[in-house]
């Protein structure tokens, strides 16, 4: 399988990713997908220049990701997508990503999100993403760490946001 | 005078600055931000910003970072290519600042640059070597 996982995080490509996740996995390819990221021209070169740490990173629109995931040229490598938000993970499974597991990295606090653990603060919007992607069938984990376990993390998000869950 | 700013995971930053203390004695002008888990790279260029904007003189700011390809490098690097007389230098450590620290008087931010990279490099080495040297 070219794309073995799928993370949302906020904060993009950083330390946890290059050192821990790089380390566990032979990551070929990072692929950091959102569309308003794709289109800033300062957001892509810094994003690209930490390409020497692994092996080749593209920042690709959501349309793009998809489109270059499920091409020929995917089947050889072996690829980490990155999403910003859970938004972008529904994004990426209605546009046909077909992938099992998607995996929640920090969401750092953002206006009007709601805490869930320190590493996790999810919106309104958010939430109802999720609860999209799970009612697909799609497991949602939490790990920050490869070590983290890979436990299904819905139930805690409706537990803590009811509200925005039902 | 050239204002350093230190951002780090963690409390790295305050304790860098805590150890150059107890060599080198207080220092005007230099400020430690330290990311929490929490924290996101927006609200991290915010706090440099603010950093940044406080003890910049004129003469521009250098930034030590602890990790490359990192959220601190990532917020300082994002400020850096859009407001200029700034530098970011990645894999901070003492020596370096203390380096920085004792020859900011009188030099201007392109010979602390150099300064920063030669003494944060140098300082790395084995006692065997050093030894062995001799």
């Amino acid at each position: 399988m070219p794309v073995f996982h799928v993370r949302m995080d906020n904060r993009l490509i950083h330390g946890q990713i290059l050192v821990s996740w790089n380390a566990a996995f032979k990551i070929d390819h990072i692929i950091v997908t959102n569309d308003k990221v794709a289109n800033d021209p300062l957001q892509v070169t810094l994003l690209k220049a930490v390409a020497p740490l692994t092996s080749k990173v593209s920042v690709l629109t959501i349309k793009d990701c998809v489109e270059y995931c499920n091409s020929p040229e995917a089947e050889k490598e072996n690829i980490f997508v990155l999403a910003k938000f859970p938004e972008d993970g529904l994004a990426l499974l209605e546009a046909g990503l077909k992938i099992p597991v998607l995996n929640l990295g920090n969401q750092a606090f953002v206006r009007n999100s709601q805490k869930i653990s320190n590493t996790v603060f999810l919106t309104e919007s958010g939430v109802k993403a999720l609860k999209k992607i799970h009612e697909m069938g799609i497991r949602i984990t939490c790990r920050m760490m490869p070590s983290d376990p890979d436990t299904e993390y819905w139930p805690t998000i409706e537990k803590t946001l009811p509200q925005w869950a039902k | 005078m050239v204002g350093i700013v230190l951002v780090s995971h963690g409390s790295m930053a305050d304790g860098m600055l805590d150890a150059a203390r107890m060599i080198v004695g207080d220092q005007e002008g230099i400020m430690a931000i330290n990311l929490e888990e929490m924290d996101d790279v927006e609200g991290l260029i915010e706090k440099i910003t603010a950093a940044v904007e406080q003890i910049d003189t004129g003469d521009g700011v250098i930034v030590l970072v602890d990790v490359f390809g990192a959220s601190p490098f990532n917020a300082s690097a994002r400020l850096t290519m859009t407001r200029g007389n700034m530098e970011v230098i990645t894999g901070m450590n003492l020596p370096m600042l203390l380096e920085l620290a004792i020859h900011r008087q009188g030099a201007n931010l392109e010979e602390l640059i150099k300064i920063a990279l030669d003494a944060g490099s140098s300082s790395i080495k084995t006692l065997s070597d050093t030894l062995n040297s001799k």
